[in-house]
């Protein structure tokens, strides 16, 4: 039985050693190599790469924009999606499953198709400055890309459905007795929800904000296409380092730099959430 | 009493927005496709149907269209096979390193798109696979594999390996056991499996991008070099078929097996 468990696993194991950890691997020793422009990348080393990018306020300003853009993207889908997660989770509807595919819906539709329709909606002529200026909220019309704001937009609308689904789970798990008990015994529905609901959706809470948060120094699509090739953030000065650029040294070390970002968020949330678990 | 009222009615009023906001860009989109102007238009100037007719005669559309498709269908065809039994192994075998196993097996979902895609560019180079049509197809079932096995894995543990011991006892050997048993049982996980998978990889940018070579490309792709170059009502109407064929997709997945408690 023994032997046949790792016969069955072989083709994936294969395939993800092959196609994916090594060439990911592959990626340190390039970032070590010093690029000359128009001869291409030469043997030696440098960690010059590295330092540049703790060092040099181009890179600085990028890095702190994809994690400025990261957390408030993952705040704005909290606020926003928590509300519709609760609904989802407590709702009687016999629509419920509807409701939870509408949710969906966008999640699977592709995400160039999404980021597109923002651009039709923020662009100087779109429907949210035709909007605005209709009911007299600016006087003319509003930069809304190519900018952060453009960018947070977009962003929250792609990775909210993530953020609900997460939450819907999470509340989902919450027996309803326990706040009705709250409320048996005298609390108001404002802190039977404050000292029983929230702190018990927690960790949907912080898985949700990781996900989110990863989702969001991660993204390519929309930040190249709601902030063009002037506005960047980590993953498009990773794209254009490769492939307009062609210095896939710094390009390597850059890449590596946003992985081990995620890697250390994904592992620390993993300890957080053991942490509140052993706790609760 | 009025109060909780008045928190239900404020609670539904807060998701009819939310859920508009979500389907605010898909609306627009389908709206923008059908205007008559040559420039992208909300709300739409007339209406025609002209947009959708020049995508079609568009040979670069249509080839990234058949293109994407076949990689779909290759990558989940690959990613199922192998998923299947990696789900199956871990699930009902005792493995040795199964929690490390695991890791590796969601890696690619966690991993940013951008990483995978600049990775597998200078590994392609290196070792002379690139623009290959297999380099592509084995760069989607590495992107894939995590959501099959996802859906496999949630299938098979709701399942009582009783069921397939009982196969065994009368008779069946461990692959008829498996294919006449077990694998029906699954079939909801399974579809779900394939469905995420094809979606993934129709949807997929940042990984294709890198690797397309000279006369290959994908549908998003396609969209997505369009959109850089400049935005009009083709862009908007091949959006909004893809727009249409999703919604019915995700509408039969949920009638079939009821998808939505696959995510």
């Amino acid at each position: 039985m023994r032997g046949r468990g790792g016969l069955l696993l072989a083709p994936s194991l294969v395939l993800l050693v092959l196609a994916f950890a090594i060439p990911v691997g592959m990626l340190v020793p390039t970032s070590f190599r010093p690029y000359v422009p128009l001869v291409g990348i030469t043997s030696g080393f440098t960690a010059r790469y590295y330092t540049k990018l703790v060092t040099d306020s181009y890179y600085l300003e990028i890095i702190g924009r994809t994690l400025g853009l990261g957390l408030t993207v993952t705040a704005l889908t909290l606020v926003i999606g928590y509300p519709v997660a609760f609904f989802l989770a407590r709702t009687r509807s016999r629509w419920r499953g509807w409701l939870t595919i509408l949710v969906v819906f966008p999640l699977l539709l592709n995400l160039v198709v999404r980021t597109f329709g923002w651009i039709a909606l923020l662009a100087q002529n779109g429907l949210v400055n035709q909007a605005m200026i209709a009911l007299g909220l600016v006087h003319g019309p509003v930069v809304l890309l190519f900018n952060f704001a453009g960018l947070l937009i977009g962003l929250t609308h792609i990775f909210l459905p993530f953020m609900v689904l997460v939450l819907v789970g999470a509340i989902q798990n919450i027996p309803r007795d326990v706040e009705d008990a709250a409320r048996v015994l005298g609390a108001s529905w404002a802190s039977a929800f404050a000292r029983v609901t929230l702190p018990l959706s927690l960790p949907g809470v912080l898985s949700g904000s990781i996900l989110v948060f990863v989702l969001t120094i991660s993204a390519l699509v929309t930040p190249r296409l709601l902030g063009g090739p002037t506005y960047q953030v980590m993953s498009t000065l990773i794209y254009d380092e490769f492939l307009q650029r062609l210095n896939w040294p710094a390009g390597s070390a850059q890449a590596l730099l946003l992985t081990v970002m995620v890697l250390v968020l994904v592992f620390l949330s993993g300890l957080l959430a053991r942490r509140t678990g052993a706790r609760a | 009493m009025s109060a909780a009222r008045a928190r239900a009615w404020l609670l539904r009023a807060w998701v009819t927005l939310v859920f508009g906001f979500l389907l605010l860009p898909v609306v627009v989109v389908a709206l923008a496709s059908v205007s008559r102007t040559s420039y992208l238009t909300v709300p739409p100037q007339g209406v025609t149907l002209r947009w959708f007719g020049a995508v079609l005669a568009d040979p670069e559309y249509v080839h990234a269209i058949v293109w994407s498709v076949l990689l779909a269908v290759v990558a989940t065809i690959g990613s199922l096979t192998a998923g299947v039994a990696a789900s199956y192994a871990l699930i009902r075998r005792r493995v040795r390193g199964g929690a490390l196993v695991s890791a590796l097996l969601n890696a690619p979902l966690i991993f940013p798109g951008v990483v995978v895609g600049v990775a597998l560019l200078q590994f392609y180079a290196l070792v002379r696979m690139n623009g290959t049509f297999a380099s592509l197809a084995l760069a989607h079932m590495v992107i894939t594999l995590p959501y099959v096995v996802r859906a496999v894995m949630a299938s098979l543990q709701g399942i009582d390996p009783e069921i397939e011991s009982a196969a065994r006892v009368l008779g069946a050997s461990g692959p008829v056991a498996f294919f006449t048993v077990t694998l029906p049982l699954i079939r909801p996980g399974v579809a779900a499996g394939a469905l995420f998978s094809f979606i993934v990889s129709f949807d997929n940018v940042p990984v294709s991008i890198f690797l397309l070579g000279a006369g290959q490309m994908t549908l998003p792709v396609k969209i997505f070099t369009a959109i850089e170059y400049g935005v009009d009502p083709s862009i908007a109407a091949i959006s909004t078929m893809l727009i249409v064929v999703t919604g019915l997709g995700l509408a039969a997945a949920e009638r079939w097996i009821g998808f939505h408690r696959f995510v």
